[in-house]
């Protein structure tokens, strides 16, 4: 008996542990830097408490930052979201077993690639004078459009790579939702004469409410990993215009200046502000 | 058919387009001098040239950063496995308020920015005199690979039944031989792909790596970045080239998964 008991601490323990210890250090640090006045030139630093994070709140490019991943935030997970239902439910409606399969499958290969590759080969596509997608409207109009030099046409182009990778993999993760479900609402609305778009607007989706919202708030969270698209593709260029937090706190941490401690005060604002919303929301939809 | 039918498919094909052609098309890229490349129109048909490919593969930045990446990962996600799915385990079968308390702990862990844990572990690698090190990134990807290992094996093991355990334990096995020899066998797949999962996060990682090492332990994204800030002339042949080199490791993985699922499959059919 006493065996039986030992299992759950041996399992769990070592590895709680080693996360918790993972988890805080960094944590604990990262406040702590942000309170001196360390740069990456000088190992030395004076304490100064809370002047990098008042000096934030007076700094032009820092706020820009912020309503940019909020600009980021909402585009990106709207249009991932959009992408997978409407595509989850062109499959379930409209392909067989064997070309839904294969098409699961080549839906799950733009996530897996590094964010690196797909910002490259995008990037090449979107070129103004050599890209394959901008060929066509150097055909018709013999201009050379340059999506990536507008503020707002980068933003979405960004966006674009980000919903190419993860809605249609959503795409994929819905439809098999839509397959789990039980048969019988389904065949009840279409017994009422329910056209196809009633079928989905009013039985499936909002029977699907929870996963989805839970897939919503998944895809939130990884749309805060979004350094490396932003990096390879505009540099948060042009201007400042796709600058987001951790674009900024990078380049005054290591490029521009090295103030680590600026920019970890940053960091500690992004940490506290995502973990105070994902844990409520997460807490109040398993609630 | 119905039109609606048609619209639909339409679009699927378009999306399908969207993802293999990109693909295809970098793929011929890697092949193509500068000046088959950097045309207006687009060259489908060009003499394929392996310059690209040779440059690259035989670089020794790029053959470090893979000896880098591979050894990274590997141990990372070996560490994370060992770590995470017996621990994934005790949270599916052992239901209280701790276990949940741990399992939504593991889950807050991908909430955390990575600046916010680049920068501290910056000044914590460079205290340690242990910054631009293999170990330092290990380390510091185990917070990844632990935690989705954990989060992706938990589901799988809540859906292996009790009495299958219960069975075995009247069969006079003891716990730790009820998770190695039962549990653990009948999860195997689904827990692959999350290991496997993990791997494809951590080879693709980008910010991390950016801001913890300089030169000896960079890895490949690092590498395949930089290539595209050699002066002002981009050279996208070998960007190309490097852009496919790099992505085979995850695609070859899905192909592994896809086919294994299969085989899952087919067998739950020929049973059924």
């Amino acid at each position: 008996m006493r065996r039986r008991r030992s299992l759950p601490y041996v399992f769990l323990g070592p590895t709680l542990v080693i996360l918790i210890v993972l988890a805080l250090v960094p944590t604990i640090y990262a406040i702590n830097i942000s309170l001196q006045n360390r740069t990456l030139a000088q190992p030395q630093a004076d304490y100064v408490w809370f002047a990098n994070y008042i000096a934030l709140f007076s700094d032009a490019r820092f706020l820009n930052a912020l309503w940019v991943s909020l600009k980021w935030e909402v585009v990106s997970v709207t249009a991932t979201m959009l992408t997978g239902i409407a595509l989850s439910i062109a499959m379930f409606e409209a392909t067989g077993p064997r070309v839904r399969n294969i098409l699961c499958v080549l839906f799950i290969i733009p996530v897996l690639l590094p964010r690196v590759c797909a910002a490259f080969v995008w990037k090449f596509s979107f070129h103004p004078l050599y890209g394959a997608l901008t060929w066509p409207v150097r055909e018709l109009t013999g201009s050379t459009p340059d999506i990536l030099s507008t503020p707002l046409g980068a933003l979405f182009a960004v966006a674009f790579v980000d919903v190419w990778q993860w809605g249609l993999f959503f795409a994929v993760i819905i439809l098999k939702l839509l397959e789990s479900l039980p048969p019988q609402p389904l065949e009840a609305a279409r017994i009422d004469r329910a056209t196809r778009w009633e079928v989905h607007r009013y039985v499936t989706l909002p029977m699907l409410k929870a996963p989805l919202i839970s897939l919503l708030l998944v895809k939130a969270i990884e749309s805060l990993r979004s350094f490396d698209l932003v990096y390879v593709m505009t540099r948060g260029g042009p201007g400042i215009s796709t600058e987001t937090l951790d674009m900024y706190a990078y380049s005054q941490g290591f490029i521009e200046s090295g103030k680590i401690s600026y920019a970890s005060s940053m960091a500690v604002i992004m940490m506290v502000l995502t973990i105070v919303t994902f844990t409520f929301t997460w807490k109040r939809l398993n609630r | 058919m119905k039109l609606s039918t048609l619209l639909l498919r339409l679009m699927l094909i378009l999306a399908a387009a969207f993802v293999v052609l990109p693909l295809l098309w970098t793929l011929l890229n890697a092949f193509k001098t500068n000046a088959d490349l950097l045309v207006s129109t687009p060259k489908l048909f060009f003499q394929p040239v392996w310059d690209n490919m040779s440059y690259v593969l035989n670089r020794r930045s790029v053959a470090r950063a893979l000896t880098n990446s591979l050894i990274i990962c590997t141990s990372a996600v070996v560490l994370g496995a060992v770590l995470g799915i017996p621990a994934a385990y005790v949270i599916a079968r052992f239901k209280n308020r701790l276990t949940a308390e741990a399992q939504f702990f593991v889950l807050s862990l991908r909430f955390l920015p990575p600046v916010a844990i680049a920068i501290p572990m910056l000044v914590i690698w460079l205290g340690l005199d242990l910054y631009d090190t293999r170990l330092s990134l290990i380390v510091t990807y185990l917070i990844v690979t632990t935690s989705i290992t954990i989060w992706l094996s938990i589901p799988a093991f809540e859906g292996v039944s009790l009495h299958v355990e219960e069975a075995a334990r009247v069969d006079g096995l003891g716990p730790y031989a009820t998770f190695f020899r039962i549990a653990l066998p009948i999860v195997r797949f689904q827990v692959f792909g999350a290991v496997a999962f993990s791997f494809v996060l951590v080879w693709n990682e980008f910010l991390l790596a950016m801001m913890l090492t300089t030169s000896k332990a960079k890895t490949l994204p690092i590498i395949a970045s930089e290539m595209s800030q050699l002066g002002m002339n981009v050279p996208w042949g070998i960007l190309n080239a490097a852009v496919v080199l790099l992505s085979l490791p995850p695609l070859i993985l899905l192909g592994v998964m896809a086919s294994g699922l299969n085989a899952a499959f087919s067998k739950k059919t020929d049973q059924g």
